[in-house]
């Protein structure tokens, strides 16, 4: 019994799963968070990061978005997905909506 | 302490915080959290619903169908952690230290004082408005900036420790 030299392997087809590149075409959902004159700015970035694990940077960014834009975009996916994104955004008091992109 | 140079929230760490506020404060805090869950609680409040949106939002801007699967859906579960995180806040507002999770209960359940009392006051982007002495609404904006500030530290003392 010997051991199988590896070039005696057939080389074996995998069917790799697509990688999904357009997550917006099959998942056109997003969630969007709207300015409000409640909410501390300091506490929406916190928010975005302990929800979404986003760096301080980017919830900062996303935050004045919403700050100087009225809104922003913060995630994106499945009905489901963005369902359960706005549910945690709600339990943290941000003015969320999700929309079919 | 009426003037101090200690921070109201010091972090000793990422996960212990000391508090450092006066006892009427922490009294307070206590009875807005539970003014909100009494609000809560009282279902047939004429003014519950407006008072309250900003609690309970829509999730989708237009869509009532979206707005109906997602009430039905979560309503409860959110009635239920806002309960839960006012009774915390009320039941440990006298310590005089907190683990990172209280704290965070605290920042989520002193923000839905400050959702309540805000809609309540119907603010605005222009802030504190120019009030006589004597308004009735006084007093109630004057607790809305006590709120603001205390969330600003409590936000600033988790972030620093994040």
């Amino acid at each position: 019994m010997t051991r199988p030299h590896a070039s005696d392997v057939a080389p074996v087809e995998i069917d790799e799963p697509s990688i999904d590149t357009n997550l917006n075409v099959d998942h056109p959902w997003i969630v969007l968070v709207w300015n409000d004159p409640i909410n501390l700015m300091s506490y929406v970035t916190y928010v975005l990061q302990k929800v979404f694990g986003y760096s301080h940077e980017k919830a900062e960014s996303l935050m004045l978005d919403v700050h100087e834009k009225g809104r922003a975009v913060v995630s994106n996916g499945s009905k489901e997905k963005a369902e359960l994104d706005v549910f945690r955004l709600h339990e943290h008091g941000l003015w969320a909506t999700i929309q079919q992109d | 302490m009426a003037f101090g140079f200690k921070r109201t929230i010091q972090s000793k760490g990422p996960d212990r915080f000391i508090i450092n506020l006066r006892a009427d404060l922490r009294e307070v805090i206590a009875a807005v959290c539970d003014d909100v869950l009494a609000a809560l609680d009282d279902e047939n409040a004429p003014d519950r619903d407006p008072m309250l949106r900003r609690v309970f939002p829509v999730a989708h801007a237009t869509d009532e169908s979206v707005n109906e699967a997602y009430r039905d859906l979560v309503h409860s579960d959110l009635l239920r952690t806002r309960r839960e995180a006012l009774e915390r806040v009320s039941a440990t507002a006298n310590d005089s230290e907190l683990d990172r999770a209280t704290l965070e209960t605290w920042m989520v359940g002193l923000n839905t004082v400050r959702l309540v009392l805000g809609t309540r006051l119907d603010v605005s982007e222009d802030g504190f408005p120019q009030l006589e002495a004597d308004d009735p609404e006084l007093p109630a904006w004057a607790l809305y900036e006590f709120l603001g500030v205390l969330v600003g530290m409590v936000v600033d003392a988790l972030a620093r420790t994040v």
